[in-house]
């Protein structure tokens, strides 16, 4: 009884400050811990092909790709597909700034070799208000005007309302074009870049383009205000895109994603799930995914970015890597190269 | 091609895109929209439409104003209010839109981009602190929306405003070094952006009258180097505009419109925008077709008592 009395106040008032101070210092730890820790582990598919230069079969290989990644025919017979480049703005001896048009060419065909009732382009440049100038200036114009596709404008067009699913920003609201509304699949076809705000453009950032600008602003200025990695995040969080292609076959290193130098890696990357798409073209570019905040975030979110959760189809990521050129002085791509 | 015939074109495709009750359409048959709107009556004025048919339209953009004072792309993104500064001009001159026209005036003068100093770790070469304005409410201003508000403000009289004066220096300040105006971006982490030929045409628009050809040479001289290979009508649009300011119209300005109206062959057909201002820079060249108030309108007396 008394051995018990003597257990009773051995608990004290310092006691329980310790305790609660504890408690706080791990609670304030935790809040540290990037919360992709605390989310159910995602698995997802890349597939890399190999593509020496653009006058090479592109369409076989994004068909191979589709096969790869356990596409059914069922899933593409009939749809309508929309595929949305990454067109920025045009200068002479600069062609790596955009989607190659023969990529565009080549997954034109793939898509409709695969079944696909119907293929459009569209994008809305975010620098250049005349995206026709762009269309033109890039040499899609001439590929899509002799293949008898369509090219959508997507800076001037109405829009419609999502509530904004990813709440990364304190945008409540995106407005999407009309257009989206008549096509069942939506192909973002990127560019592999570094981007010096957001540390690598590919298929993620590509979908800045299908914001409108003439409700987004030239160059997109809402969703800067809002943050760069914040809107990456609430505009694919939201559209849900069904399949990337990032055009690696000469990318973009140093300054983009304009005022780079052209990178040959001879690659094309592709999947279903863009964070997982994205994951694998920065390790082949030597960039860790987890130093570009907005994949960091998106982990097990929006999709794995752990190369674990990864699994590879076509060539492996060390038979293709080659470290794009990164600048010290630009702060989003401090600490970015993967060991 | 003649200015006869152009201004034919402009009275038969416009009518096609017209609404019964006012208002114009962004392509035939399609949805009503601000922009498409106001550059239509400015097109309409440039072809000598009969008032009647204007006015309908203006009072379409009057219903479309808000409490504010401002027009915004529709009525659902009140934050997009570019098109103020189109529907000013196009309300220009109109009597039963001159209240409206105030308000309007009085929405600009009153608001602004966001700004700040600069600071020392800003990677953007610009003065961030001068103001011009946005595209969109609540974000930095750029040099096409600060050069059309300087168009419509200069036009209604405004020109000496202390918001006009420092839109002007706004404008020089993001004037690119080697010549030109992109949206509004000179460099990034110490590297010269490029200039891009709309927001070149649109900046020499809104500084004409305003400052000397000494301050804008190198830019007149980029516009007009690029003049010939432009094929698309917002950039030739631009430029027949930005030149016909500075009465450096191109002479084979005709020629290169037709080429540029012959591309909807291959482009699609064009937005209502797009087309009226390729169509009223085509007309820039031609003194007495009613497009001063898009080239060169810095002196008139002010509409309203704003200082």
């Amino acid at each position: 009884m008394a051995e018990d009395k003597r257990l009773q106040w051995s608990v004290t008032r310092r006691d329980v400050l310790l305790a609660a101070a504890a408690g706080l210092v791990i609670g304030s730890g935790l809040l540290l811990v990037p919360k992709r820790y605390f989310r159910m582990p995602q698995q997802a598919q890349s597939f890399v092909g190999s593509v020496a230069d653009y006058q090479q079969d592109i369409a076989g290989v994004i068909t191979r790709g589709v096969d790869e990644l356990g596409i059914l025919p069922a899933e593409l017979k009939g749809k309508r597909v929309l595929l949305k480049p990454n067109l920025v703005e045009t200068a002479l001896g600069a062609p790596h700034i955009n989607t190659h048009p023969l990529v565009l060419r080549g997954a034109i065909e793939a898509f409709l070799r695969l079944g696909a009732a119907s293929v459009m382009v569209a994008e809305g440049p975010g620098h250049r208000r005349d995206t026709l100038a762009v269309y033109e200036e890039s040499g899609l114009a001439a590929v899509l005007t002799e293949d008898r596709i369509p090219f959508h404008d997507l800076n001037y067009i109405s829009g419609y309302d999502l509530p904004n699913a990813g709440r990364q920003s304190s945008m409540r609201t995106l407005t999407f074009p009309a257009l989206f509304k008549e096509v069942d699949w939506i192909v973002s076809v990127a560019k592999m870049k570094t981007h010096h705000w957001a540390g690598a453009t590919l298929s993620m950032k590509n979908l800045f383009g299908v914001m409108p600008g003439i409700y987004y602003g030239w160059p997109k200025n809402v969703l800067h205000a809002a943050g760069i990695q914040n809107s990456i995040l609430d505009i694919n969080a939201t559209l849900k895109p069904h399949f990337a292609i990032v055009d690696g076959i000469v990318g973009m290193e140093g300054d983009g994603p304009i005022m780079g130098d052209p990178k040959r890696v001879g690659v094309l990357v592709m999947g279903r799930n863009l964070p997982a798409v994205d994951a694998t073209c920065c390790r082949i570019m030597g960039i860790d995914p987890y130093k570009v905040s907005y994949l960091e975030r998106a982990d097990n979110w929006l999709g794995p970015v752990s190369e674990a959760a990864i699994e590879q189809r076509g060539e492996s990521i060390p038979s293709v890597r080659t470290n794009f050129n990164l600048i010290e002085t630009i702060p989003a791509h401090q600490g970015l190269r993967l060991a | 091609m003649t200015s006869g015939s152009l201004k034919r074109m402009i009275r038969e495709e416009l009518s096609r895109r017209s609404l019964p009750k006012g208002g114009i359409t962004d392509l035939p048959g399609q949805e009503f929209r601000t922009d498409a709107t106001a550059w239509g009556i400015l097109a309409f004025g440039a072809a000598g439409e009969d008032s009647e048919n204007l006015e309908r339209h203006r009072g379409r953009l009057v219903q479309e104003q808000d409490k504010a004072g401002r027009l915004c792309i529709d009525q659902q993104h009140p934050d997009s209010y570019w098109p103020t500064a189109l529907a000013i001009l196009a309300w220009q001159s109109s009597a039963s839109s001159h209240e409206a026209q105030n308000r309007a005036i009085r929405f600009l003068i009153d608001t602004t981009g966001l700004h700040r100093p600069r600071q020392w770790f800003d990677a953007a070469g610009h003065d961030p602190l001068l103001k011009g304005w946005p595209w969109i409410d609540g974000t930095h201003s750029w040099i096409e929306p600060t050069a059309l508000n300087v168009l419509s403000l200069k036009a209604t009289g405004h020109a000496q405003h202390e918001r006009v004066l420092e839109a002007i220096r706004m404008i020089l300040d993001r004037q690119l070094p080697h010549g030109g105006w992109n949206y509004g971006s000179t460099y990034v982490f110490g590297k010269e952006h490029l200039p891009m030929p709309e927001s070149t045409g649109a900046a020499l628009a809104g500084l004409a009258g305003m400052v000397g050809q000494e301050k804008v040479a190198r830019s007149l001289a980029y516009l007009q180097g690029e003049t010939d290979r432009l094929r698309t009508p917002i950039s030739l649009g631009w430029t027949l505009l930005g030149l016909a300011a500075w009465e450096l119209w191109p002479s084979n300005g005709l020629a290169l419109v037709e080429r540029c109206l012959a591309n909807q062959s291959r482009y699609g057909v064009y937005d209502t925008s797009a087309l009226c201002l390729l169509l009223v820079g085509a007309l820039a060249g031609e003194k007495g077709n009613n497009v001063d108030l898009l080239t060169n309108s810095g002196g008139r007396p002010p509409a309203l008592g704003i200082s």
